[in-house]
């Protein structure tokens, strides 16, 4: 009896945000109307739906991407037009699709290479907004290499998807260890931004005592500059299922959650449909998949604060140890694993673990980057890991203007210049500068950028994402971004000042200090931007 | 069989039993850790990072309130790494937070006092607050000054882990994160019980006793805290009245109740609302601070209780020999501890003679 209780609240809480977007989000008396309906506390169900914008803002209906991509390409003016134009709009953070910038999201649906064009068709009515070239909902992005080649790529995103489940089979008849043992030898390594070795998360998992176990996608990628997960998701739902039926198999999950970002409704129906494929034929026996649509928070990419997400409370890391292989989603042992890390596995298990190895350059397999900014053809590239930035924006059809500085992966990596353009983009090469591969997400900057304005944009980031529950990161934050709106104001005002003075100390106490990845990386924009460019921060006002 | 775990602390051996925290073996042996997010009566939070320390063999900083003591652990409570941190830290928190001791209107801020005890530098620019208030709460009892929060969620914590209430959440996100109701509606209109619980746990003084703060009362820090039992009921919640001396021309008054701390009392630092806040009856006109006995003339007189109990018992002995036992009954009031309860009884079975008794909360 007891346990069916907690079976039935736990439940309960899990509903309260898909509750509260049916409720047309958090308008006045929906959290009483959840309350009655889940029986969960209303207060904890307003907290919940106060905490996530898509939900907490039930008035906006259009939001301008004002992340650094989109703002490159002329975002903020968006804004003001739409605003101007009496649409019920917002500012929003990176929507993933910084390859199609600038993107504004209707509601629920991304659209991409929005212009002043398409916001004046629309008339100043949100539900006719749409964009002329990004050709229904079903829009994708460029990929490279545009060939079908599954023997050098691992995740061959122009190859047909493929339910032959020919891995899963053979994972079937290799059997747990051995299977591990492949994903060992292939020294996969996280894609989602930490980079942390997969085959110690399974062998970890398979470990623990109790036996009820889940595997989690992490699909609510969010970081700025990162878009691979989209595509991965569009064009191989198929690898995404599949990866995810071998990781369960082989660590003992009945049950597979999805938790994508609300704002990935093209994908949801991509991984839906692989899904009900996979149902359809029965290809995973004993294996269950939830897909589960976040609310709109980048801090729900972070897997504790993931998982707090999908037990539908407020997306706030937790305190780590105990890690998710040992406790995780429910409490239980957790395999999670990022899309693209995930969508590996099935051809290591098809090719083994040393041809995956091999495809790599300084760090072992393919890698997916995404680039943006100012590249001739923003898009996914498939590359050997460790390629270097001129590599990429090879594959990217060139640089568009003179190179002065790039962000390697995603906001969370700070800037780097010009000089490091030979620099393998790989973790142990980035870690080496004091910035990171993280997801991925390259953004580069030619020579009109000032990079303390990037960086400055890349504070209010944080600042906007940062979930609240540490003070490093709560304040430190904020007190960042308004060091450097200080600096500039007065530098405007032709005075001079030590605003940046605490920059670095506050820097240090936050890395130190903060609970989770947002606000120990939040400074590196900003530390980097003064060790870097220095003479950006001189300039009066400084805008791109 | 017992163990002799240990754990290393600032290089001397400390004694470490099972499932306590590096707070808690520090607290034994006089270590002082700052705290803010931190409550013995709550699961820890980890969130406020005031108490975080070295460990070694782990990359990062780690919250005592949170990490088990694990026998062999090596700590460090005052290195330079953790000095710079602890600074560091109450200075971005003073940045974000009233920093003048004149707004220390109600209970002695916590932050304040770590922030001297550290020599955390207080001339980081300010910034101005952002969290939001209920505006119009019309509750009479429980304020909250949202510039003064540190979002620890002690206050939520405590209303759902200790009281079971739900009443207020953290709401909103990143450096708009503040407490608040569902829709922003005043206590009394959510299932807040107003045991002011919240206000005892607040490290700062953001949740703060209404009236005091209205009728600008002197700070806590100036009052005297005379401990007393709750008289309201049979449990025995030890409470403390906070006097101002000099206040009523050097009559003095009760400014406010507070709770003993957590752990010190049976009633763990928790009062419920008679407690805390009916105190108005301390100093009402109606109040009878001595026994009284209606005269010959038909009105009460004040006298002593030796005799008012005598005039009690004539009144009874008279009814049980004119009318018998049975035409009295004994009802005791709910106010009446166990033990008073059972003299009751006594009373009326044994002396009295009859059946006739009850308590008016056995309904
Ligand atoms: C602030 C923050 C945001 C993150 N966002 C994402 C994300 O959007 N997608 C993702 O896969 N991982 C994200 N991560 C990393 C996850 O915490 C976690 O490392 C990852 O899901 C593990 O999967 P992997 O081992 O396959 O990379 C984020 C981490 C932090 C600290
Ligand atoms: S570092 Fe920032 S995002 Fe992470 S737990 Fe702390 S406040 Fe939340
Ligand atoms: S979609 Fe706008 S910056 Fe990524
Ligand atoms: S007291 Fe330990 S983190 Fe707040």
């Amino acid at each position: 009896m007891a346990a069916k209780k907690v079976m039935a609240d736990k439940h309960a809480q899990a509903s309260v945000p898909d509750k509260l977007q049916q409720a047309g989000g958090l308008k006045p008396g929906a959290a009483r109307a959840v309350h009655e309906a889940s029986g969960i506390a209303e207060a904890d169900v307003y907290g919940v739906g106060s905490f996530f914008h898509l939900l907490a803002e039930p008035g906006v209906k259009v939001r301008v991407c004002t992340g650094l991509s989109c703002l490159l390409k002329g975002s903020a003016e968006l804004l003001k037009q739409a605003e101007a134009a009496g649409l019920p709009v917002r500012a929003c953070s990176c929507l993933a699709a910084c390859d199609r910038a600038p993107a504004v999201l209707r509601d629920r649906s991304v659209l991409p290479d929005v212009t002043t064009e398409d916001l004046a068709r629309a008339k100043g009515d949100w539900t006719k907004l749409a964009s002329a070239a990004g050709k229904g909902p079903d829009w994708r992005g460029a990929i490279g290499p545009a060939k079908d080649d599954p023997e050098r790529l691992a995740m061959n995103l122009a190859g047909a998807p493929d339910f032959s489940c020919a891995a899963f089979a053979k994972a079937k008849n290799l059997g747990a260890e051995k299977v591990i043992a492949e994903i060992e030898a292939s020294g996969l390594q996280g894609r989602g931004g930490a980079g942390f070795p997969a085959a110690f998360k399974w062998k970890s998992v398979r470990g623990q005592k109790e036996a009820t176990r889940y595997v989690v996608l992490n699909a609510d990628e969010g970081e700025p500059g990162t878009f691979k997960d989209r595509e991965v998701l569009l064009r191989r739902p198929d690898k995404v299922v599949e990866g995810l039926a071998i990781a369960a198999l082989t660590i003992g999950a009945h049950e597979v959650y999805c938790y994508l970002r609300g704002e990935f409704d093209g994908p949801w129906r991509a991984l839906e449909g692989a899904v009900a494929e996979a149902g359809k034929k029965n290809l995973f026996p004993g294996i269950s998949f939830h897909l589960h649509a976040g609310q709109g928070a980048y801090i729900c990419g972070e897997e504790t604060a993931l998982l707090e997400a999908l037990e539908g409370k407020r997306g706030m890391p937790r305190l780590r140890p105990p890690y998710p292989t040992e406790f995780g989603l429910w409490g239980k042992p957790t395999l999670i694993h990022n899309v693209e890390t995930i969508s590996c596995v099935p051809a290591i298990v098809a090719k083994g673990g040393g041809w995956f190895k091999a495809l790599g350059k300084s760090e072992p397999g393919t890698k997916l980057y995404c680039v943006s900014g100012h590249v001739k053809q923003p898009g996914v590239y498939e590359l050997p890991l460790g390629s270097t930035l001129d590599d990429l924006a090879a594959a990217a059809g060139g640089y568009a203007g003179t190179l002065k500085a790039f962000s390697p992966g995603g906001a969370s990596s700070g800037f780097l210049p010009a000089s490091e353009r030979t620099r393998p983009l790989a973790y142990k090469a980035l870690a080496e500068v004091g910035s990171m591969l993280g997801s991925a997400g390259v953004v580069v900057l030619n020579d009109t950028v000032n990079v303390a304005w990037a960086a400055r944009e890349q504070l209010v980031f944080f600042e906007n994402e940062s979930c609240g529950q540490c003070a490093p990161c709560r304040i430190g934050t904020r007190f960042q971004r308004v060091s450097v709106d200080h600096h500039f104001d007065r530098a405007k005002a032709g005075a001079s000042g030590d605003d940046l003075k605490l920059v670095a100390e506050v820097a240090w106490e936050m890395n130190e200090g903060s609970i989770c990845g947002l606000g120990q990386a939040a400074s590196l924009p900003l530390t980097s931007a003064l060790k870097y460019f220095p003479k950006d921060f001189e300039a009066k006002g400084a805008r791109p | 069989m017992i163990q002799q775990a240990h754990i290393m602390l600032n290089s001397k051996p400390a004694a470490c039993r099972d499932g306590e925290t590096v707070l808690q073996v520090a607290q034994r042996e006089g270590v002082f850790i700052p705290t803010l997010c931190h409550d013995p009566r709550l699961k820890p939070a980890g969130a406020c990072r005031t108490c975080l320390v070295e460990v070694e063999g782990q990359r990062r900083l780690l919250p005592a309130c949170a990490t088990p003591a694990a026998a062999g652990m090596v700590v460090k409570t005052d290195n330079d790494r953790v000095k710079r941190h602890v600074k560091g830290l109450l200075a971005l928190y003073l940045a974000d937070h009233p920093k003048d001791r004149a707004s220390e209107t109600g209970a002695p801020d916590q932050l304040l006092d770590l922030a001297e005890r550290f020599g955390a530098p207080t001339d980081w620019p300010a910034m101005p607050n952002v969290r939001a208030a209920r505006p119009g709460d019309a509750n009479p009892y429980v304020h909250f000054q949202p510039e003064k929060c540190i979002a620890c969620a002690r206050c939520t914590r405590y209303c759902a882990e200790v009281e079971s209430v739900h009443a207020i959440t953290l709401a909103n996100r990143g450096s708009l994160t503040t407490i608040f109701t569902a829709d922003g509606r005043g206590l009394m209109d959510t299932t807040c019980e107003l045991c002011g619980g919240c206000i005892d746990t607040c490290p700062t003084g953001a949740m703060t006793e209404k009236k005091p703060f209205l009728t600008k009362a002197k700070p806590e820090r100036q009052l005297e805290k005379v401990r007393t039992t709750c008289n309201y009921c049979g449990v025995g919640c030890q409470m403390d009245l906070n006097v101002d001396h000099s206040a009523n021309e050097g009559r003095g008054k009760v400014v406010k109740v507070t709770s003993p701390p957590p752990g010190t009392t049976t009633n763990d630092g928790n009062l419920c609302v008679k407690g805390r806040f009916a105190y108005d009856f301390l100093e009402h006109r109606d109040r009878l601070t001595m026994p009284l006995v209606r005269g010959d003339d038909g009105k009460f007189h004040e006298t002593t209780w030796e005799a008012a109990l005598q005039a009690a018992a004539r009144g009874l002995l008279k009814i049980k020999t004119e009318h018998g036992s049975d035409a009295l009954g004994f009802i005791s009031s709910s106010r009446c501890t166990m033990e008073e309860n059972y003299l009751v009884q006594k009373l009326s079975r044994s002396i009295f003679k009859t059946n006739n008794v009850h308590q008016c909360a056995a309904t």
